[in-house]
């Protein structure tokens, strides 16, 4: 189906082609740039960042240091301290896809078993409705509405009941009340969840009624069906989403840069800030304007974002397969 | 599911040393009605922010708002809507004309392995982050071709960003046309041109429509792409090669003021607002062609 069908295009030399045909068939080959015009923009990207940066840098221990230090003034002792943004990042997006990995699990579950069909529809339109709101949207709601109630009421309550657990009793070093890792948490959440229910729908969808039939007949019940059976058979499509929201995640700049806090740092508690990749390269491009080392030491940090995401939705997509659920359509419903 | 709760018939035939069996139905009961109350944890963050960009911003959302440039601590959003209606413009035109292209031709003629590639390049380019695509932007059209912040180098840039999905749908719709469609009409004589234009293009084409409408508010959405390549401006776009505002770079900008100061916040809640409503409406649109395309489908294998 998506070539040229060589019965169709060899014919036997014998009986002279058609002209059409030999147009044809010269046009698969003389339109192959057409098709690589994806390639060709995803090289451009990484050549504009490969080709602008300064790559000794990524070797350099400043680059690596554990404290932050820029100064204008003086760019010889810059240290970027990129180990402490790259933990920021790993706490955030691996939480987030954390929650968002068991949420969406029972909302594929649900829609595919356990709702009846105008239900399911509705349903899972409404979550797709959450894809498509813009990430500054997420941004401010999260930074004006939810951060005081954050800061005011939720964290002194799980503070109150749940300080003697690991990072739940420590200090609130956050910039703003109520701005941090379990705000930043909470919002990637909600962004990743369309995403990784769609895929993982689909592929419980696509399991062949032929098993879960089987698995009934010997007596299982539903719910034995889904556990043992159904999410085994379609293990593939849930990897595959894992790989993707862990991708948008730690891609996530905006709406992570808005309620993450800012400051760099190991975070004590949930309840304090810390940046991710991400959110640094946002903040800091207004002056990397103006000084070309922090330019170089960004681009640095761009390289290893765009490397750690391409990893993600390469195994994404060997989970999936290359049509499998990549990207945002499938939360669209397509 | 309904049919099937009166069900389990069978444990009220159970004897008492059915115990293990009673156990698993009661396990299976309890997931088949507590599962799915997992969808107020959705719902209820979708509703809280449509409530709280709605609250914040309509009760001082007036003609004004839409008709004047933000001048100061206030003002409105005319200018931040021409731009993003300039920006968007451009950059569907661009994403959409190359993305169908490749589509159709990665869909239709590509010899296998060139498909393969140019599809692995489609997902990859779908996950890189907007950020990185701005910096790309930055040097590449900002300092590159040494047009500094401009309009155009914003849409570009988003235009990048829009690719993947203009392609990866097109590319699907088309693969997706039925093999006997594409056999009958060249069993009937069809050369290739007029299989794709009569058969292929039709069949195809709502579910593109779709593909270039999510693209849209994806775009319409973004705001890293903008932010490093598209500059900044009070009033309306003078020209392509002029500094441009935006609705998200209004959010972006203003969300950090204090209430007391102008009203910013609610400025930005208004852009917000605004944003919301367009990429729900263009949302909706793809969900309706979307099911409707599926059914005109269906309609074709029955």
């Amino acid at each position: 189906m998506a070539t040229a069908d060589p019965a169709l295009a060899a014919s036997p030399p014998a009986s002279p082609t058609p002209p059409a045909w030999d147009r044809y068939k010269l046009l698969t080959w003389l339109g192959s740039p057409l098709a690589l015009i994806p390639l060709l923009a995803l090289l451009a990207v990484a050549l504009a960042i490969v080709s602008s940066g300064d790559l000794t840098l990524l070797l350099r221990g400043d680059f690596w240091s554990l404290t932050f230090n820029w100064n204008p003034l003086y760019p010889d002792q810059a240290a970027w301290a990129f180990p402490l943004y790259l933990l920021g990042t790993a706490i955030t997006a691996g939480l987030a896809l954390l929650f968002a990995t068991l949420l969406s699990l029972a909302l594929a579950i649900s829609l595919t078993a356990y709702l009846p069909g105008w239900l399911g529809r509705s349903l899972a339109t409404l979550t797709n409705l959450l894809a498509g709101i813009p990430s500054v949207v997420y941004g401010i709601w999260g930074y004006v509405v939810l951060a005081p109630y954050f800061g005011l009421t939720l964290q002194p309550t799980l503070r109150s009941y749940l300080a003697w657990l690991p990072f739940f009793g420590g200090p609130a070093a956050a910039a703003a009340p109520g701005t941090g890792v379990l705000l930043a948490v909470l919002i990637l959440t909600v962004m990743i969840v369309p995403l990784t229910t769609a895929i993982i729908r689909d592929s419980l969808a696509n399991v062949p009624s032929a098993v879960l039939e089987a698995s009934l007949a010997l007596g299982a019940t539903q719910w034995e069906t889904m556990r043992r059976v159904r999410l085994r058979v379609a293990r593939r499509g849930v990897m595959g989403a894992v790989f993707l929201g862990f991708g948008r995640a730690v891609g996530e700049s905006v709406a992570v840069a808005m309620v993450v806090g800012g400051q760099t740092q190991i975070p004590p508690s949930i309840y304090s800030g810390t940046t991710t990749v991400s959110a640094f390269l946002l903040y800091q491009q207004d002056s990397a304007f103006q000084y070309a080392a922090l330019l170089h030491a960004l681009v640095d940090f761009a390289l290893v974002l765009l490397l750690i995401t391409l990893f993600f939705n390469f195994l994404a997509q060997r989970a999936t397969g290359e049509r499998g659920a990549v990207g945002q359509t499938s939360a669209a419903g397509l | 599911m309904a049919a099937a709760t009166p069900s389990n018939p069978a444990s009220d035939l159970l004897g008492p040393a059915d115990g293990r069996l009673r156990y698993r139905l009661w396990v299976d009961r309890v997931v088949r009605w507590g599962l799915p109350l997992t969808f107020l944890l959705v719902l209820v963050p979708l509703f809280d922010l449509l409530y709280w960009v709605s609250a914040k911003a309509l009760p001082t959302f007036t003609w004004a708002t839409i008709s004047t440039n933000p001048v100061g601590f206030g003002g409105g959003l005319w200018a931040p809507i021409t731009g993003t209606f300039l920006l968007i413009t451009i950059a569907t035109a661009i994403s959409g004309g190359l993305g169908i292209l490749a589509g159709m031709y990665t869909a239709e003629f590509a010899p296998p392995p060139v498909a393969r590639l140019a599809r692995l390049a489609g997902n990859l380019l779908a996950g890189v982050p907007a950020i990185v695509v701005g910096y790309f932007g930055y040097f590449l059209l900002v300092l590159y071709t040494h047009w500094g912040f401009t309009t155009l180098a914003g849409a570009i840039t988003l235009s990048v960003f829009m690719l993947p999905y203009v392609y990866r749908v097109c590319d699907l719709s088309f693969s997706s046309v039925p093999r006997d469609q594409r056999e009958a009409a060249l069993a009937a004589g069809a050369t290739p041109r007029q299989y794709l234009l009569r058969v292929a293009f039709p069949i195809a084409f709502p579910s593109v429509l779709t593909g270039v409408f999510l693209a849209m508010a994806i775009g319409l959405g973004e705001t890293a792409p903008l932010v490093l390549t598209a500059g900044w401006s009070n009033s309306p776009s003078t020209g392509l090669l002029s500094t441009t505002s935006y609705l998200t770079g209004v959010v972006y900008q203003n969300y950090q003021f204090p209430d007391t100061l102008g009203h910013l916040v609610t400025l930005a809640f208004q852009a917000a607002f605004l944003l919301v409503v367009i990429v729900l409406v263009l949302n909706i649109l793809v969900q309706v062609i979307a099911g409707r395309y599926r059914r005109r489908l269906q309609g074709l294998f029955s």
